[in-house]
């Protein structure tokens, strides 16, 4: 049961949504004008990059319930495309973004194909297959990859002239490629397709009764999920200038899940709040680094015991085992009816 | 003659693969549940054989034993914090909260294990069969002959004794089990040591396989007896033999054709393949498990 201040502060926030959004996103463009230190800087901008990945793959495990395990593979693919595309054909930065997003896009929609009929277990199964045999192509094709090497000596990229280079830089392209993904996801989650997808993850048989044309909208979700998970990639590339196929072993991809999984599925703040929390905690044991992946651990067990959503997960989706008991409206309508 | 030689070495890998494959369907059996722990299970195995060989000095059979011990005692662990209290929620829970175990597994042994790879001592020499133009070693044999006379003892236990059937029944179905008077509770914990366990005497086979042992070698073998199951059937103990077998096989004959570093690709695409065409496994009925 909530309390009443709980559910006036939620009441509050909820009225003015618009106005706390428009001054974090200020605050956050602040930020590094305020906080002058390249590594204090570097860390936001890690957090940033995994808000992108992590709520791609949100989009895929919280809005349709499959179960995609294998993140790091569609992130390998997005990052490989960049890479290679940039140091052999010298294409531009801007180009790659949308360009990398797409090729995983189209990677995305291929893994679903086959994989729509499959379910829970069996689907979770072929993602971590999926992303291990990538990184595997990844390191073993030499010629395109450059194998155990990886790709080194990626360029900056261009702004009108002005060569990119300074975290501060980097920091507001991700923080404005961040917030174009949260909007993008926002407009299509409230749309007629995002209500579809949010069907099928309540009750896969009820909304294939209602008319959801569930396979066509499992692809559509995996492929606009794979996306951005692509773009991100495609910064990642060259923000890091270099990239080798031990950046997206299974772990980085139990990473990026343990953020959705911590920060709650199924709301478009969870993952927000996932990135934040592991990338905070990894700073915090960065001293004892054994110790960080044990903390992750253990948070995504306890978060398993008390609250299957997530920290910030939706209450009232299949996620959450315990309900919340029927909302006081509905109470007080049965009062009315019985009496 | 290299083709026979590649046949046996994957025939000797398989079975291991075998071994794993038939511990990881009796835990899904009886937990109706996928667990992501048992790569860390065959892991402390392996690293428990190590310890017995490095610094008890004793030999192989009680090395197994500890190996079944330790393993058995670790599944119990797995068993409280996954399964128990999620046999009744969603199934994604208890695979997150497997996935959660594992990486803490996996890095508990790190620190205290170490994390450098450790070469086995020598136990056999290099000896070998000559039969014709093939090769055997000693080592193979062993692993076969461990492999077959545990199956053998599993099938007994499985057909005659009273908790095997009990494990057979919960299987089949939790409900009827507890309707003609089976303690579902304690078999299903009876039931995922008894798996775990095997899980370990797989490490122990292994680790001498490989001569080497290390904290990270869980993941890709725990996706090796994952696949194994799924591919002969998880709800089929012979059947996930099989699939254990044909893995073995298919990954040392197709590295005849493409670089070692591929190996894994070879399982994994097989994987994907049978469970495109057949989700239920090569040898699995229809139907009958809904994970």
């Amino acid at each position: 049961m909530r309390s009443k201040i709980a559910n006036q502060a939620k009441k509050l926030i909820d009225k003015n949504k618009l106005y706390i959004l428009i001054a974090s996103i200020i605050i956050l463009g602040m930020l590094p004008v305020i906080i002058r230190e390249d590594y204090t800087r570097s860390i936001m901008i890690k957090i940033l990059l995994y808000v992108m990945l992590a709520s791609s793959l949100n989009i895929i495990n919280g809005y349709t319930g499959q179960f995609n395990i294998g993140h790091a593979g569609l992130y390998a693919i997005g990052s490989y495309t960049a890479g290679i595309l940039v140091t052999t054909f010298g294409w531009s930065f801007w180009i790659l973004l949308p360009v990398s997003g797409m090729v995983t896009a189209i990677f995305g929609f291929l893994i679903s194909i086959p994989t729509r009929k499959l379910a829970g277990i069996y689907l979770a199964l072929v993602t971590l297959g999926f992303s291990e045999i990538i990184r595997l192509i990844c390191l073993n094709w030499t010629e395109l990859t450059g194998g155990p090497m990886g790709i080194k000596n990626i360029p900056r990229p261009i702004f009108f002239g002005a060569t990119i280079k300074e975290p501060i830089q980097f920091y507001y392209i991700i923080l404005v490629l961040a917030i174009v993904t949260i909007l993008l996801m926002y407009r299509a989650i409230h749309s007629r397709i995002g209500r579809a997808w949010i069907s099928i993850r309540e009750d896969q048989t009820a909304s294939r009764f209602l008319g959801v044309n569930i396979n066509r909208l499992k692809s559509t979700n995996f492929a606009f999920g794979a996306f951005f998970a692509g773009v991100a990639g495609c910064f990642s590339a060259y923000y890091y200038q270099f990239i080798s196929s031990d950046m997206f072993t299974l772990d980085e991809g139990f990473n990026i899940l343990a953020m959705v999984i911590i920060g709650g599925q199924g709301t478009l703040i969870g993952p927000i709040i996932g990135s934040v929390i592991v990338n905070m905690i990894t700073e915090v044991f960065r001293f004892v680094s054994e110790y960080r992946l044990i903390t992750y651990a253990v948070l995504i067990i306890i978060m398993m015991w008390v609250r299957p959503q997530g920290l910030a997960g939706a209450s009232d989706s299949v996620f959450a085992t315990k309900r919340r008991k029927r909302s006081r409206r509905a109470r007080l309508h049965r009062r009315r009816l019985t009496e | 003659m290299y083709i026979l030689e590649q046949l046996i070495n994957g025939v000797c890998q398989g079975v291991i693969y075998a071994l794993m494959a038939i511990g990881y369907s009796l835990i899904a059996g009886v937990t109706g549940l996928v667990t992501f722990t048992y790569g860390e299970v065959v892991m402390v195995g392996a690293f428990t054989s190590y310890y017995c060989f490095s610094l008890l000095g004793v030999s192989i059979i009680p090395a197994m034993l500890f190996g079944f011990v330790a393993a058995g005692i670790l599944g119990i662990v797995i068993h409280k914090v996954c399964y128990e209290r999620f046999l009744d929620s969603p199934k994604y829970i208890s695979l997150i909260c497997t996935i959660g175990m594992s990486m803490l597994i996996r890095n508990l042994a790190q620190i205290v294990f170490g994390t450098e790879t450790k070469g086995m001592p020598k136990i056999f020499g290099n000896g070998f069969i000559e039969l014709g133009l093939i090769r055997i070693s000693y080592l193979q044999i062993l692993i076969l002959g461990v492999v077959i006379v545990l199956s053998l003892t599993l099938t007994f236990f499985f057909v005659k004794t009273k908790s095997g059937m009990a494990l057979r029944s919960v299987s089949q179905d939790r409900k009827a089990a507890a309707f003609v008077g089976v303690n579902v509770r304690s078999t299903t914990l009876i039931g995922n040591s008894i798996g775990c366990g095997l899980g370990g005497i797989a490490g122990v086979l292994l680790a001498l396989y490989y001569s080497n042992v290390s904290p990270i070698m869980g993941g890709t073998i725990g996706l090796k007896a994952f696949s194994s199951a799924v591919l002969g059937g998880l709800d089929n103990v012979a059947g996930a033999a099989g699939g254990g077998l044909l893995i073995g096989v298919c990954e040392n004959l197709g590295i005849m054709f493409m670089s070692t570093g591929l190996r894994d690709v070879i399982a994994f695409t097989f994987l994907i393949i049978v469970l495109l065409v057949k989700p239920q496994g090569l040898f699995g009925r229809k139907g009958v498990i809904k994970l």
